[in-house]
């Protein structure tokens, strides 16, 4: 009678494990939707910095045709442009012009809320509540969201990144080929997203190593596993680098870019001090709160967590010892910071088993998210450029977003149907992404000679030489960047010559 | 014959432009400290504005103050965004956060009203001085009538319109020749700068002689 009962009912532990699974499945995938919405509104307005116009530039070269070259020197991997096409050419795009800032920053939204999708698949690893609270962290606080919104590399990679801990995890843990293949093609995604991917696998295997000898003492994963996931990561980075057997030589190219690496890791200008890091993640209303609850932590818990724990300090100590510092790179930290949190919330959690004690962290936790609700707001929809946003940074002002109409509308007035346009000036960049609708306009360095044109558009250093010719234009001035501008040379019909 | 005519003519011309110059003073104010990181590189062409390097040098009369030092300001934004309107004859041109007031985005104005006529020869303006940014369409007006629809004489125009030319800000701000114009109010324009849309204001001399 009770079996049939049982059998009838729903009260099962399969069904109800199984109910408990989906309930936990269907918050990660709800979180993951809220984060797609967060970072979908107003995707086109914030102007493309000059890292994000050179990357649509490589995206425009793609669809002209052109295999991706992999310049040691410069630029990072081939896996933001490999990850683009496909949407770009679902979009219908053909050509660089017409691309959208939009169509391109939903890469990084994408991979933003896949990272959220992530945090759900790695709750047998951390733990419910800290997965959760992850994710909800990375869904809505104002680092992450910005920079999902961004088309850079960052969010690709922090999405891989926590693919490599998710899946080689798992791989262990389960004995599985497929998840060390899974883990190794994560790997090939990080390195094809930036080269500092080995610093990230330093940090990741010391910390794992540490892990293992004080949490799990025993024999190391077998070599078949490992044999599966170097596989697939050479397979995967090959491909990748080579963009599918096209371009062989990225191979070699990818070992002579270690100078160079080596050489921006000096700084190039981007020097920062060492707490650069902890006074940008420790900003705004709520920076200092999440560091606060990931400090919380103690070192307890499990091999992942401890893993992870490690993994924190170490890639914390290499990017804060590193001089080259910009503020998308601790986007790296926000992964374990995140989890972090989680830990120290889980912990205050169980810690106090009085209603009135959850109660008021439950309430804590929803003041938390308030906060985290002003910064976003302030951070990324109302000043997403303003220069005392400190996720702006060297960003590209409003201001250059009239240049193009400006020219249409001079263009018009002078009655000049397909206007010549010259670009002198050392560093152009972001001006290809905003003249990309102009099909005559030349680019060059302040030192060469220039054909004829109808506008030209200059730094403020213009040589002797040039200045002469100029002299009959007039002079409309542009931001490009915080303390650079541009000047928009046009015929000025009162005071040309006679 | 010739010559002693010569020499009698420009010596009466000397002494007369020297009786001339006793009445002229340099023009000196208080500068602030600059502010820029990263000033930007000299500007060599003929038809732009140069690089302001150091404070010009400008003859007034003898006699002459800075007449709108706490005088009262109106603007066709009567809400700053930031800051106050009376920070604009405050005297303090240090540039900093508390030091300017931002009118909203467009074409806006801010008027000074030196309470009685006068013969005004130089207006000084402080924009915005701790980056390198040009301010648009800087218009300025000087007239008897505070809605500046009759009689107004234009002392300054770098729009489409007018004849200066766009420069960058630096924290010797702006020296206008008034030329002594005749007027009770003087009326500044902008129209957004190179970074954003709004408009600001960190300090406006007029310096002039109360009209007899």
């Amino acid at each position: 009678m009770q079996t049939a009962e049982t059998k009838a009912g729903w009260l099962t532990a399969e069904t109800v494990f199984a109910s408990a699974h989906f309930l936990r499945a269907s918050a990660f995938v709800l979180i993951a939707l809220l984060a797609l919405a967060v970072r979908l509104p107003q995707l086109g307005v914030r102007p493309m910095h000059t890292d994000e116009a050179v990357n649509a530039f490589m995206v425009g070269h793609s669809l002209a045709g052109e295999a991706y070259h992999y310049d040691p020197k410069d630029r990072h991997g081939p896996a933001l442009v490999e990850s683009t096409l496909p949407l770009v050419w679902l979009e219908g795009a053909q050509k660089f012009s017409d691309l959208t800032e939009s169509l391109l920053r939903l890469v990084p939204v994408l991979a933003g809320s896949a990272t959220v999708l992530l945090f759900g698949a790695a709750v047998e690893m951390f733990g419910f509540i800290p997965c959760l609270v992850a994710a909800l962290l990375f869904a809505f606080a104002p680092l992450p969201v910005y920079y999902s919104r961004y088309f850079i590399h960052e969010t690709l990679f922090v999405a891989a990144t926590l693919g490599l801990m998710v899946s080689g995890w798992r791989a262990v843990r389960r004995n599985s080929l497929g998840f060390a293949a899974i883990a190794g093609l994560c790997a090939a995604l990080m390195l094809a997203c930036k080269e500092t991917a080995g610093l990230h696998f330093f940090a990741l295997g010391l910390a794992a190593v540490i892990g293992w000898r004080l949490r799990t003492p025993g024999k190391m994963p077998p070599a078949k596993l490992w044999l599966a996931g170097a596989s697939a990561f050479f397979v995967g980075g090959i491909l990748l680098f080579t963009w599918g057997g096209q371009n062989w030589s990225a191979l070699g190219d990818l070992f002579r870019a270690l100078p160079h690496l080596a050489a921006r890791a000096g700084g190039e200008g981007h020097e920062k001090p060492f707490t650069y890091y902890f006074i940008l993640l420790a900003g705004g209303w709520s920076g200092a709160a999440i560091i606060i609850l990931a400090l919380l932590f103690r070192v307890t818990g499990s091999f992942a967590r401890l893993t992870l724990a490690v993994y924190a300090v170490l890639i914390g100590a290499i990017y804060c010892a590193i001089p080259y510092k910009t503020p998308w790179l601790a986007l790296n930290f926000w992964l374990p910071l995140a989890l972090l949190a989680g830990f120290g919330i889980e912990r205050l959690w169980f810690a106090s088993g009085k209603p009135s004690a959850r109660a008021a962290i439950l309430l804590g936790a929803a003041v938390l998210g308030l906060l985290v609700a002003h910064d976003t707001r302030q951070r990324v929809f109302l000043h997403p450029a303003a220069e005392n946003n400190p996720y702006a940074y060297a960003h590209t002002t409003e201001d250059l977003l009239s240049l193009p109409v400006r020219l249409e509308e001079l263009a018009r007035q002078n009655k000049i149907q397909n206007p010549r346009i010259a670009v002198i000036a050392k560093d152009a960049w972001p001006l290809p992404w905003y003249l990309r609708k102009f099909s005559n306009v030349g680019f060059w360095q302040p030192n060469q000679e220039t054909g004829d044109a109808d506008f030209f558009i200059t730094t403020t250093d213009v040589p002797g030489k040039l200045a002469e010719r100029l002299k009959y234009f007039r002079p409309d001035y542009f931001g490009a960047r915080p303390n650079v501008l541009l000047i928009l040379w046009s015929p000025a019909k009162t005071s040309s010559p006679p | 014959m010739k010559k002693i005519i010569f020499h009698t003519v420009s010596l009466v011309l000397l002494s007369a432009s020297a009786a001339l110059a006793q009445d002229k003073i340099p023009l000196v104010t208080k500068l602030p400290d600059p502010l820029f990181v990263g000033t930007p590189v000299p500007i060599t062409i003929p038809n732009l504005e140069p690089e302001t390097k150091k404070w010009p040098d400008f003859q007034v009369p003898a006699g002459t103050v800075n007449l709108a030092i706490s005088n009262k300001v109106t603007a066709s934004d009567n809400d700053p965004v930031v800051g106050t309107l009376d920070l604009v004859t405050d005297g303090d041109k240090a540039g900093d956060e508390g030091s300017w007031v931002e009118l909203g985005q467009g074409k806006q104005w801010v008027q000074i009203d030196l309470n009685k006529e006068a013969n005004i020869y130089a207006v000084v303006v402080w924009h915005f001085h701790s980056q390198a940014r040009v301010y648009r369409d800087v218009v300025v007006q000087v007239s008897d009538d505070p809605t500046f629809s009759k009689d107004v004489t234009t002392i300054y125009d770098n729009s489409a319109a007018g004849k200066d030319r766009p420069y960058v800000e630096t924290y010797f701000g702006k020296l206008i020749d008034a030329k002594g114009v005749k007027g009770r109010y003087v009326r500044l324009y902008s129209n957004g700068n190179t970074t954003n849309k709004m408009n600001h204001y960190i300090e406006v001399e007029v310096w002039g002689k109360p009209a007899a």
